[in-house]
């Protein structure tokens, strides 16, 4: 297989990377071990698109962070993804934290966040009737919004496909090849891919996939998130996003309504060894509860569907690391990529667009690609239809008039559209329709969905799997079972 | 156009199939069920073991045949049903009901009552917030059943339950039975969930160790489940340090309680109660919205479908009633409170205009001979005992209630004696 650019990791940076590079005539190859998107960070993390005060001027971050968040603004129309423009609010409960307010706020303005201000406590209230009678000023900033990112990654990567880009699931770069200093592709699971430039969008993995081209001069710390996410009845008791100011207690849990309406709180920040360690604790738990309560005393936690947690990509630098190897040539790197990592994506893509053309024209061309198309249409959600689109949608395709999953109203026809868009694990399903992301977590629609993905696919009921590899959700048929078991006992 | 219905019941199962008999018995002529499934008979249809109906029948039925019965009555009472119908939403202005279906598409009902038995669902896991990862492997009781009994697939071939609710004591045996072996049940109260009669036939004839005030604190595993971490509780239901305890296992099944399934009903508009987690309702099972009636499970969960059904006849002739505007508006309200030790009851008003039966559940078990009232006067009950899984019932008749004059409250509670 030959390709221009061979990006490795589909979160929201190899995502982005890959639709920008789209708009030009590139053979572009993303390949994730996952087996649905998104998967690491960019599936578990606190779904705002920043203000950009938070970032110290003169860092990578800052660059990145205030355009990302205008660039957003513009693709939440052509990518057709749920962005609540709710703004946010940093709370200080006392005069040092109100100091700090008027530092993010001569940051935002350094970093050119538009419209941030410092407002009183009862003025908050007023927004907010139900954060802390002890909050005494808040940080406004109005262009702060808050995202569906399981939306907004798939969205990115189908308009890339769109595009000409081909993705590859299931396939983990397992090395780097090199040739006479330069790149030549990735070694795989599925075999070599092969092309001068190799993107390292890894995520939490980037450090190592670093080092292959012999780069060891940023290193990763894991850094643990843990949330409770609530019943979407929750929505209206924050309208927002609240931050604490960070304190010697923690770096500041926070509290917010998603995009689609759950309230929502966390994040902890511990430091891990395992990249992949997305289990909750009983003391991050108990820290974001604290946490939560603080800014909002009656946090409903009794109304919590599922908790999660998600691995920042941390650096020593506490920096994104973006830039082109000079040896071997070709290699990219769009790591450490924490928060606001989601925010910036865009802002990065831009960026990388431009590195290529600079710094790598040696081995790579960008001609631009006149026939990009910038729209990408959502699969229809049914929930936010008013009744003469589900009509229309029921008249022309009847698997819309049958309810797959009835927390969120996720009908058949999303189910099938997801599937037809790739679609193949139960959490695949979930991330492109939200069919199991409501009250009851998948205890009705899990059954259902796996019997669509086994009837569509034509694959056997139980080899439907959650999300890849041996998460098989049954073990086998009822009858063999026994008939199996009797066997070896028999044997025995 | 099509014929106004005079009667609309929403669900199915036991409850619904009855309001159905109940409303043509009162008279009313068009009276139609919707039902989101294929089939009728509701969480009857995956209850394949035996145990059903013995109040109402005499004889041990399993769910579907149960059902059976049911069903045939209706068809001959005239009752329509309309199964692979979801209603998706319920107008509070209008009461019009929205219904989708893949024939006909998405339609809207203005009925003259509505009946609403949506059953209930099982509580998942999110609700007990343990930590963990999130592997496969976890899945409520009732889902487990659906893959077993309806699909015939195995969740797992050795599980682990937590919680002792009846559906999980029911696929405790039902796993050993498909050649799985069980762990364990744990149960984090001192007293088991579900019925006496289950924990001796299903856990005790198999030799499934049951553990109470023990509960599940870490799940293991990222693709597949690995095992999970048990330990003991104290009063407060904390885990106790140096109890925790590795059990292997690829399954966990959560037997940790039902919650009445009130989405429509609070589109709707109507109150729901804070404890039942159903619509509050009168003794006509009629809720805060007066043309809309509730019964079975979606308004407290019933240990036996016997009661169900009961309750399913009531609402549904109440509701013909209604339609027929012969249900007076202005009604007595007279509130029913529970004593100290009832957790939960229904239904909480008393209209006198009909004999009722009061469900409750106590707090704590009461393992002495006790006494289940209500006052003024109108009902007492020597019990041998009174426990949280098993459901008590005081009976009331309206002759009582019209008798008694001007009452401000009925008094219900168990007391040892
Ligand atoms: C708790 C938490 C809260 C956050 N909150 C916010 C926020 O509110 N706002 C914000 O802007 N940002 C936030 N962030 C940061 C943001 O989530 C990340 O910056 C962003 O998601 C990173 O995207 P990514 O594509 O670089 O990494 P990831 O999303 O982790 O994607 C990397 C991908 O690479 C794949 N991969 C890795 N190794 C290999 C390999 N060898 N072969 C093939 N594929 C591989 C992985 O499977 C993965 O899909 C938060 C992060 C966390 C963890
Ligand atoms: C595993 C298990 C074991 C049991 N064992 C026994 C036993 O041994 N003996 C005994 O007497 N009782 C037993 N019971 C109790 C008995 O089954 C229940 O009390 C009874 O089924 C409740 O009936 P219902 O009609 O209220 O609810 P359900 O049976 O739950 O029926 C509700 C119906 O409403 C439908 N519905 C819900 N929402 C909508 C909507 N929006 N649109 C259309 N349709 C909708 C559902 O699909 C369902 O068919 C058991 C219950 C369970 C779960």
């Amino acid at each position: 297989m030959d390709y221009d650019i061979v990006i490795i990791g589909s979160g929201i940076t190899g995502a982005s990377i890959a639709r920008e590079l789209s708009k030009y005539k590139l053979r572009i190859a993303v390949i994730d071990k996952a087996s649905e998107l998104p998967a690491g960070a960019s599936r578990a993390n606190s779904s705002m698109i920043h203000g950009g005060f938070d970032d110290k001027p003169g860092t990578v971050k800052a660059k990145f962070c205030v355009p990302g968040n205008k660039l957003w603004h513009k693709l939440k129309g052509e990518l057709d993804v749920h962005i609540n423009e709710c703004g946010s609010y940093v709370c200080a409960f006392n005069d040092d934290e109100t100091k700090h307010l008027e530092k993010l706020l001569e940051q935002g303005k350094t970093n050119g966040a538009p419209g941030v201000e410092i407002i009183s406590g009862d003025k908050l209230r007023e927004k907010e009737p139900n954060v802390s009678g002890e909050i005494v000023a808040a940080l406004w900033s109005p262009e702060a919004a808050i995202i569906n990112n399981f939306e907004a990654v798939n969205a990115m990567i189908e308009s890339a496909e769109i595009n000409g880009v081909k993705l590859f699931l299931e396939t983990t770069a397992t090395g780097l090849l090199v040739d006479g200093g330069k790149v030549r592709g990735v070694s795989t699971n599925r075999g070599e891919f092969l092309a001068p430039v190799v993107i390292n969008a890894g995520g939490v993995h980037s450090g190592e996939i670093a080092s292959w081209a012999g780069d060891t001069s940023f290193r990763i710390i894991p850094t643990k998130g843990e949330y409770f996410l609530l019943d979407r009845t929750t929505g209206g008791f924050i309208h927002s996003f609240l931050f604490s100011c960070p304190s010697k207690a923690g770096k500041g849990i926070t509290v917010l309504q998603t995009a689609e309406g759950n309230l929502m709180s966390g994040p902890t920040a511990t430091e891990q060894q395992d990249p992949e360690d997305r289990t909750t604790t009983p003391e991050g738990l108990a820290e974001v509860l604290k946490g939560a309560r603080r800014l909002v005393p009656n946090f409903p936690v009794n109304m919590n569907i599922t908790t999660f947690a998600g691995v920042r990509a941390n650096t020593e630098s506490g920096d994104f690391e973006i830039y082109a190897l000079k040896s071997p040539r070709g290699f990219v790197n769009a790591a450490g990529i924490k928060s606001p990592g989601f925010t910036s994506s865009p802002a990065i893509a831009e960026y990388i667009a431009e590195l290529l053309k600079e710094e790598l024209a040696d081995v790579i061309t960008l001609t631009p690609n006149e026939k990009f198309m910038p729209e990408r249409r959502n699969i229809p959600r049914f929930l936010y239809l008013d009744m003469d689109e589900r009509r229309k949608l029921a008249e022309n395709d009847p698997a819309y008039a049958q309810i797959v999953c009835r927390c969120e109203t996720v009908t058949e026809g999303q189910v099938l559209e997801a599937i037809r868009r790739g679609a193949r694990t139960i959490t695949a399903v979930k991330m492109m329709t939200r069919a199991g992301t409501g009250r009851c977590q998948g205890g009705f629609c899990c059954p259902r969905v796996a019997e669509i993905l086994s009837r569509e696919l034509n694959i056997p009921l139980d080899e439907i799997t959650r999300h890849g590899g041996e998460s098989k959700l049954l073990v086998g048929k009822t009858k063999e079972f026994l008939l199996n078991k009797k066997g070896a006992a028999a044997h025995e | 156009m099509s014929k106004k219905i005079d009667v609309l019941i929403i669900g199915a199962g036991p409850a619904g199939v009855a309001a159905g008999i109940g409303a043509r018995r009162e008279g009313a002529e068009n009276v139609v069920v919707l039902e989101r499934d294929w089939d009728l008979g509701g969480i009857l249809q995956q209850c394949i073991h035996p145990g059903f109906g013995l109040r109402t029948f005499k004889e041990e039925l399993t769910g579907p045949e149960y059902m059976h019965r049911f069903i045939e009555q209706a068809h001959e009472a005239g009752v329509e049903f309309r199964t692979n119908t979801m209603v998706f939403q319920i107008d509070r202005e209008t009461n019009t009901v929205w219904t989708m279906n893949k024939e006909r598409g998405i339609e809207a009902l203005n009925p003259g009552a509505i009946v609403l038995t949506m059953g209930c669902r099982e509580r998942p896991l999110g609700a007990i917030r343990i930590p963990g990862g999130r592997p496969a492997g976890i899945y409520t009781a009732g889902t487990a059943q659906r893959f077993v009994n309806m699909e015939g697939y195995m969740p797992g071939k050795r599980a682990v339950i937590l919680g002792s609710g009846d559906i999980g004591l029911i696929m405790a045996r039902r796993m050993i039975w498909e050649g799985a072996t069980v762990e364990g049940v744990y149960e984090v109260m001192s007293w088991p969930g579900g019925l006496r009669r289950n924990i001796a036939q299903c856990l005790d004839d198999y030799g499934i160790p049951f553990h109470l005030k023990t509960t599940v604190t870490k799940i293991h595993g990222q693709d597949r489940l690995e095992g999970v971490t048990v330990a003991e509780v104290d009063d407060h239901m904390t885990p106790i340090k140096g109890t925790e305890r590795f059990v292997e296992c690829d399954t966990l099944l959560l037997a940790i309680g039902l919650i009445p399934e009130n989405e429509l009903s609070r589109m709707a508009g109507i109150e729901i109660h804070k404890v039942t987690g159903g619509p509050v309702v009168n003794d006509l099972l009629q809720t805060t919205n007066p043309a809309i009636f509730a019964a079975g499970n979606v308004v407290i969960v019933y240990d036996l479908v016997d009661n169900v059904s009961d309750e399913g006849l009531v609402a549904g002739a109440n509701a013909a009633k209604y339609a027929l505007g012969k249900i007076p508006s202005d009604v007595k309200r007279i509130p029913v409170r529970g004593g100290e030790n009832v957790r939960l009851y229904s239904p909480q008003f008393v209209t006198g205009e009909t004999d009722t039966t009061i469900f409750m559940r106590v707090t704590h078990p009461i393992e002495q001979p006790c006494r289940v009232f209500a006052e003024p006067g109108f009902y007492s009950q020597r019990l041998r005992y009174a426990r949280p899984g098993e459901m008590n019932e005081v009976k009331i008749k309206a002759g009582q209630v019209k008798s008694a004059g001007d009452i401000s409250e009925i008094v219900i509670d168990i007391q040892p004696v």
